[in-house]
Formats: structure tokens, sequence, C-alpha cells
């Protein structure tokens, strides 16, 4: 169809193909290597902890917390992308789900993440259905108002959740479901989480979603000649992505005990997720994880360092990070590899108007 | 003559006011090539994205294999084994030219390896009928059988040595190769292209339309919308004018292409009453129309502009 | 008698619905024209309408200059900073992604609004004016409060302004051309990095006027910059982006919906109504309810 495709104009360099060497099956070692990579870095994940104490181990946690919701955001962002800026809501509905199943169900946590997750991916694939029907800045806006409004729902039914002054999930008493799994507890469960979600990046990046969500990606109309049923596969995408982001949100809500409103749809944190798979590079595997690993790293020692100008120092960086390393880390190096151009100012030239 | 493969009854479709295609019957049969032609406007590209689904027809319907297929969406029709170019290429930048190809294996029409025609007759959107002994069902084929499939289809457009780059790398030509090869990886039944010639120079023609007879040969149902009309003689089958969205003539090529209305279409009314009124850079440059009036389009390059 | 009640209940609302509207849609007018003319969505926005507040509230403390005849030079001083932000920051990503440039304007925002709370603290602050409390008494109840008609009228007839000046003057045409089609544009002489500049400028300029408004008549911290900038999208979704009217009636429609909806919804639920509205429109009608976007909005597959 005659679509004006004005969103988007023409850049001089246009985004390389991720795989070069893709002409033919990649050979085993290129099919096994990123597996055996991702259980040498879980074990060295088990090492590390012994190696940490209170709190390090903590911000280890929180560092692979976000690598976890990193890897999540990347498949509806970075592979179909469609920017998701709603994607606290999922984590927000996970953890608010879990807490209220653990405080009033007495459910036990093992079961009520679980159907956090499917509740949250539900709910995703529902909201989609309408709204990935949205472009561009639309769908965004649209999404960040859907996260706005479970926050002010969510708020708004205190005999459910406590309402703005927040609700605690049992942890200590005879009556608790769960017990409260403790620093080195969480610090495995989240390490374990990350750990599953970077393999269902690795399954989807290299199956035939993958290429249908890339596909998308780049074009719908030719995507759907190419018989791809675009609007499951982005409902899909949305839900899968959703439904692992309610998961995290579900582990996040039973390590703080008490969580609020304010914080679990605390906008910032779906900022947070873009900004580390956009620099990490999107639509890539190991570029959401080096992009979380950096940022939270970086947020957390800024935050420890300067307390009082963090966040102000955040947003110089990601201005600066956004200007020099637009494709993402991962993707530059890629290229700089391939044509043997390394400096960062290329980019400079690449978006300018 | 066997019944057409993919037809179109009445076909119609408005942009607010303007009827960009208004009551288009044609006809595809295996083996035959449709000619589509007309001036800028005249509702080609529209007329591929109605058959496509890609549109959908205020009035009008489409029969494939004599099911109707109005209305259904893209997938489905691509899935049972129609397969288009764009006018504007639209290639998987963020992919390598050899995964382009892939994506139409993965998700196009399912069938035995090694055959260009595609799917089974029949039903379209999922339930799939079949035509059981010369199209056992194959199912999801391995990303392994899916790539030797794309290599080859690649080959046979001339793309093999350059499977490996960006399809931002590629020439115009390749670019246009690489929409052709896209849509062959779905291992059609029906072609429609968009002015797959466009962009090429002299020397690229005569390979493209070589290619062209050799899909029509493997019996393929062909629609070409072209503004090379020497290429719509030396191809097609049958011929369709569309002016204002209305088909204004359809028939062979040298008899469609030397009718007076034809022409009026295409160099305007005064030129045709007179033989020698306005005229476009390329009609100055040719000094047969100056003695003998309007020269047949087939011996023109390209449409005036 | 109840019923009476009720009724300029009722009045009272609508009218200070349609008063905090008129500021709504100066504070959306220039976020619609940067995503019409730009495809930016500006998530710094609430920042500069908050930054004005605070220019305002400076101006009056030091020398005591009523805020709304400051306006002038807040205006001067946030055109300034937009148009340098846009030349020499924006400008480097126009090209980029949707995600880059959302990403940009947020870090921008995180940047003011930190900056803020390091130089004036976190503290809600008000402008104080003599005539902020005083209020016409009208038929039917319904009181009439004078620092918002003046602030409702201000922001208005900036809005209305902007509109004629986009229609009717060389610059405004530039910018609706460049917005319209920037190679064109190129061709018929117009300088788009410049061009941007100014659309860039005047948006970030007339959020600041919003701030110096919404100062006088409430309280505001830079907290508030998310939410002004939450604003703007939904009334430049409700009006239809880039056009200066859309953004009138998206911000009045915003107005009163908030105003009813404080009337009728229990809790802190009227935030909700911004979203909820926004969240429909954009599923049933995303060209808005007044006319068409600048940009395609859905895919047609």
């Amino acid at each position: 169809m005659p679509t004006v495709d004005t969103a988007a104009p023409a850049t001089g360099s246009p985004a390389r193909p991720s795989e070069p060497g893709s002409v033919l099956r990649p050979p085993r070692w290129r099919r096994t290597t990123p597996w055996l990579l991702l259980v040498l870095a879980v074990v060295a994940g088990f090492g590390l902890q012994t190696q940490l104490y209170t709190g390090q181990e903590r911000t280890a946690s929180t560092i692979l917390m976000f690598v976890s919701l990193a890897v999540a955001w990347n498949l509806i962002g970075g592979y179909a992308g469609y920017a998701c800026f709603g994607q606290v809501g999922f984590f927000g509905l996970g953890g608010y789900t879990t807490a209220v199943l653990m405080t009033h169900a007495r459910l036990s946590f093992w079961l009520a993440l679980p159907a956090s997750a499917v509740l949250v991916g539900v709910f995703a694939a529902l909201i989609g259905a309408p709204l990935l029907r949205l472009r561009g800045h639309y769908f965004a806006v649209a999404m960040l108002g859907v996260a706005e409004g479970l926050r002010e729902v969510v708020t708004n039914v205190p005999g459910l959740t406590g309402g703005g002054a927040g609700i605690t999930v049992p942890t200590v008493d005879a009556g608790a479901p769960t017990r409260w799994l403790g620093n080195d507890g969480f610090y495995v469960l989240f390490l374990l989480l990350a750990g599953v979600l970077v393999g269902v990046g690795l399954l989807v990046s290299t199956s035939r979603a993958g290429y249908a969500l890339r596909a998308i990606n780049q074009d719908e109309d030719a995507a759907a000649a190419m018989g791809i049923n675009t609007t499951v596969a982005k409902t899909m995408a949305l839900a899968v992505s959703a439904a692992l982001t309610g998961a995290v949100g579900a582990a996040y809500a039973f390590q703080q005990v008490t969580i609020y409103p304010e914080r679990l749809f605390d906008v910032d944190i779906t900022v947070l997720m873009v900004v580390m798979v956009m620099l990490g590079g999107a639509g890539t595997v190991i570029g959401p994880v080096i992009g979380a690993v950096a940022v939270a790293f970086a947020s957390e020692w800024l935050r420890q360092h300067y307390p009082l100008v963090h966040t102000f120092l955040l947003g110089g960086l990601i201005i600066a990070a956004v200007i020099l390393l637009p494709q993402g880390f991962t993707t530059y190096v890629h290229d700089a590899v391939r044509t043997r151009r390394f400096s960062p100012l290329a980019n400079l030239r690449r978006y300018r108007l | 003559m066997t019944a057409p493969i993919l037809a179109a009854r009445g076909l119609s479709r408005r942009f607010g006011g303007l009827r960009a295609t208004h009551s288009v019957d044609l006809d595809l049969y295996p083996g035959q090539i449709l000619g589509v032609i007309g001036p800028n406007g005249a509702g080609k590209s529209t007329l591929i994205n109605l058959l496509t689904g890609h549109l959908r027809p205020h009035a009008g319907t489409v029969l494939l294999d004599g099911h109707d297929v109005t209305g259904k969406r893209p997938w489905h029709i691509a899935q049972a084994g129609v397969a288009r170019t764009f006018q504007i290429v639209k290639p998987f930048r963020g992919m390598t030219v050899a995964d382009n190809v892939v994506v139409a294996g993965l998700y196009g029409a399912r069938g035995p390896a090694g055959t260009t025609t595609g799917a089974p007759a029949g039903a379209v959107g999922g339930r799939r009928s079949g035509t059981g002994a010369a199209r056992p069902r194959a199912g999801r084929r391995t990303l392994a059988a899916v790539r030797r499939d794309a290599l080859e289809t690649l080959e046979r457009v001339g793309l093999a040595d350059k499977a490996h780059l960006a399809p931002a790398e590629l020439s115009v030509a390749d670019a246009r190769r690489l929409e052709l090869a896209k849509a062959l990886g779905l291992r059609p039944r029906v072609l429609l292209l968009d002015e797959v010639l466009a962009g090429l120079r002299p020397g690229e023609i005569g390979p493209a339309l070589e290619l062209i007879g050799s899909l029509r040969r493997d019996g393929l149902a062909l629609l070409m919308v072209e503004h090379v009309m020497s290429a719509i003689s030396a191809v097609c089958d049958q011929v369709l004018v569309l002016h204002q969205g209305e088909v204004l003539t359809t028939g062979e090529p040298t008899a469609v292409l030397s009718d007076q209305r034809v022409i009026a279409v295409y160099l305007g009314t005064r030129f045709n009453q007179s033989g020698s009124a306005r005229r476009t850079p390329r009609g100055d440059s040719d000094p047969s129309s100056e003695q003998s009036g309007p020269a047949p389009l087939a011996e023109r390059e390209e449409e005036p502009r | 008698m109840a019923r009476d009640h009720l009724m300029s209940q009722f009045l009272q609302a609508t009218l200070y619905g349609l008063l905090q509207g008129g500021v709504f849609a100066l504070v959306a007018v220039g976020f619609s024209l940067v995503w019409g003319v730009m495809n930016v969505v500006n998530l710094a926005h609430g920042a500069f309408v908050v930054a004005g507040a605070y220019l305002a509230f400076e101006l009056h403390s030091w020398t005591g200059i009523d805020p709304f005849l400051s306006v002038p030079v807040v205006a001067v001083a946030l055109f300034a900073l937009g148009y340098l932000v846009q030349r020499y920051l924006v400008n480097l990503v126009i090209n980029a992604p949707v995600f880059i440039t959302l990403l940009l304007t947020f870090g921008l925002e995180l940047v003011i609004v930190n900056g803020m709370i390091m130089l004036f603290t976190a503290n809600y602050r008000s402008i104080p004016t003599g005539y902020a409390t005083t209020s016409l008494a009208l038929p039917g109840d319904v009181r009439l409060p004078l620092g918002r008609l003046i602030a409702a009228l201000l922001a208005v007839g900036l809005t209305l302004a902007l509109g004629y000046l986009m229609r009717h003057t060389r610059i405004g045409l530039a910018i609706l051309a460049t917005g319209m089609d920037r190679g064109a544009a190129r061709l018929m002489g117009i300088k788009a990095a410049h061009v941007y500049a100014l659309t860039f400028g005047l948006a970030v300029a007339l959020a600041g006027i919003a701030g110096a408004a919404v100062g006088t008549i409430g309280t505001f911290s830079p907290a508030d910059a998310g939410r002004f900038t939450l604003f703007s999208f939904v009334a430049a979704v409700l009006g239809g982006l880039g056009t200066m009217s859309g953004a009138l009636y998206g911000g009045l429609l915003l107005g009163l919906a908030e105003a009813w909806g404080g009337q009728l919804l229990p809790g802190t639920l009227v935030n909700a109504v911004a979203f909820a509205v926004l969240v429909v429109v954009l599923a049933v009608r995303p060209q808005g309810l007044a006319g068409r976007s600048f940009y395609a909005a859905r895919v047609e597959v």
C-alpha cells in the first residue's frame, strides 16, 4: 500500500546485518558456543556470590534484575521495534499480583510467581490487540498511558493493594506462605531468572519467530507479504515480553517485602530498560546484557559516590551515550570490526541534520 | 483454456474522493503473463495491493482457485502461494541478503524443497485441503533446508555472490533482484511484479526478462506492472490498460499498444489528433515520431512522464 | 435546594475545567508543534514548563515584578535555551529511530529536573500575587477566580496567536513547510537546522510562559515536570498533532474531563482520567478528534 514513510528518513549508513556469516548453516560451534557461555556465566555468578559481602550482594542482585528486565524489553522493543514505554506497568502488575496472592490468598511464592507471569501475559495480549495497530510514538505514548493508568487503579483499590500506603507481604510469621529468601536466596533467584531470560532471548534470536520479529521491525507490509502473520507475531512478542517482566516484578516485590505504587510503577524503570537495551544493542542477545550491567553498575556507583547529584549525572550520561552510540555498543563494535572504522565520531555524522 | 488461478471481479477502492481503482476485472492463468500498464496514478499499485490483501476493496471480489479470498489478510494470501514485489523495494535492512530470502522460506508456502511452484490449491488461511499425492504436506522445514533453498533462489536471480552483504550495499538493479528473490522464496504459484524493471540499465533488462520468461515456463501465473513498453510487448501474453482506475482496454500486446485510445491516454489527446503537439523530452529525441505521428508504444523505452 | 447546589457545583467545575483547560492548551501547544514538525516527542517539555515557573518566581522575588508582566523576559530566556538545545543537541540525532530522540529528551529531562532540585530544592512553592485569591461572584453561586481568568485568557490568546503566526508569517510557513517535507523545504532555500531550532525555541518559550501562568494559579515543584509532559501528550493526541487549534480543543477537553472526573470519581482516581482518555482515543481514533496527524500513526496491514 502506498504508505508514506516519513517517520524514518533515509539515513546515510543504514543498519548492518547482524550476522554476516550466516549464508550457509552456521557451523556447530557457532550454535553451541552461546549456550556454553550462558552456562559458564551462571556458574561464574554462583562463584562471584562467595566473594561478595552483603551490600555488594544486594547491588549485584539489582544488576541481575535489570539484566532480566532489559532482555525482556528487548523482545518487543529490540526485535519487533515497538517502543513499549509502558513496560513498568507489567513489572508493577506482576509485583502486585504476587503480593496480593501471597497476602490475601496465602499462596506460596513459587506458585504466585508463575501465576503473575501468566496473568500479566494475558493482560498484555488483551491490550496489545488494539494498541499494537499504533505505530512509533503513538504506541509508545499509549503504553505509557496504560502503565500510568495501572498505577492509579492499584492506588485506588486499597482494600486489595493497600493503596498508596503500600502492601506488606507476610514473610516471617507462622502464617507466611513462603519464608523470605534472604540476601543469598534472592541473589540466586535473580541469577537464575537472568539465566533463563537470556536463554529465552537466545532461542528467539535463532528461531523462526526471531526472523519474523526482525522482519516486522524493518517493514510490516513486506513482512506480511512474506506470509508472516504480523498481528499474531507482535501480540505474542508483547505477551511474552510482558509475562517475563511480570515474573521479574514478582521476584522484586517479594524481595522488597513492602511495596508501593510509586516504586513498582516508576516510569524511570521503563526508561532504564530502554536505555540499557539501546546502549547495549537492540535486537541482539548480548547487547541488553552488556547495556544492563554497564548502566545499572554506573547508576549504582553514582548513587553511592554522588548521592545528591547522581540522577543529574545519569541524565548527562544518557545524553552523551545516545549521541555517541545511537546504534548501541554491540552493533557499533560489529560495524567497526567489519568496516575497520573505529571512530565513534562517525555516529555524529550518521543521524544529524 | 484452463481456469484462472487468481481472478478479480469488479474490484474497486476509493481514497477519500479519489477512485483509485474502479470495477476492475482480471484473470491470471498458469504459464501466462498479464502486463498492466497505465499512466502514473492509474491505480496499478493499488490493484496489486488489493489482490494481495494489503488494501481492502470497497467493492468486488478476489478469487484464488475459485475460492473467495476478498478481505483476507496479506499473510493468508502469501501462504496460499501469491507473491509480490513492491514498487519501492522493501528489503529487511537488519539482515543479510540471504536471510531476507530465508524469511520467505520460513513463513511462505510450504512444500517439498527444490520446486518453485508452491502451496497446494484450496483453502486459504490455515485450513489446507491440499491436493494430496502431488504435494505431500511438508509442514515446517528446517532452517538448514530453508537456507539451501534461499541460496538456490539467489543463484537463480544472480545474487548468489552477494548473499552475505547487507541490502544497503546493493546497487539499484541488485536491490530489485533481491525484491524478486524474496517473492520467489515463497515458492509461489502467482507472482505480482510491481515495476521490477524500473531503474535497470538497458543491458540489465534482457537478463531480467529471460528470468521472467523462465518463471512462466515453470508454470507461474504472472502479473507485471511495467512502464518499459518494449518489455511488455516482448513477454506479455495479455495486456491490461488502466486509466484513472478503470480498465481502458485489454488484449494482445501488439493490438493494445497500437490502440489509439491507449496512445491518447499516454501522450494526451492533442498529440493523437495532430500528431505534432505537446511532447515529452524523450518524444522529442525520437525522430520517427516527428514524421509519422505517434509511434506505437512498444517502440518506446520508457513511459513519457 | 439540593438540586440547585448540585447544579452550581457542576457549573463551578465546568468553569474551573475550562480555565484549567486553557492553561493546558498553552502547555501542550509547543509540545504538539515539535511533535508535528520534527516527529520528536519531547519528554523534557514538562521540565521547561517548570523552568519557566521558577524563572518567573525568581524574577518576582528579586524585583517584585508581577509574573504576568515578566512573561516577555521568561519567553526570551527560554527561547534562547530551546534554540541552543535543538541546534546543538537534538539536531545531532534528529534522523535516528524513534527511541533515540525519546531517550535523548528523557536524559534532558533528568538533567533539567535534577538541576532544578539542586538549585531550588524539591519543595512546592507558588508565586504570590495580590489578585490570585480574588474572585468575581457570578450568578448561580459560581465564583470566577481572577488569577485563573487572566492565566486562561493569556494562554488561549497565545495559542491562537501561534496559530496565526504559523499560517500568516514567513517563519511560520517555513516551519510548516519543513514539517511537511524537509527535502522540498530545503530546495526552497529553507535551512532546516535553523528552522528546527526556531521551532523548538518557540515551543520552549511557550512552555515557559505556561509555567509562569501555572506558578501564579497553583503550586509547582520540579517533580511536576512529568505530569505536564503527560498532559501535553494527552492534549496533543486528543486534538490531533501539529495543529494549534487541536492543542486548544485537546487542552479544554482535558481540563473538563479532569474537573468533572474530580467531582464524580472517588479518591485520586481522577489522575487516571487523562490516561484512560488517552488510551481510548489512541485505540479508536489515533488521528485525534480534530484533524489529521502529520505522521502515519497506524499500521495499515
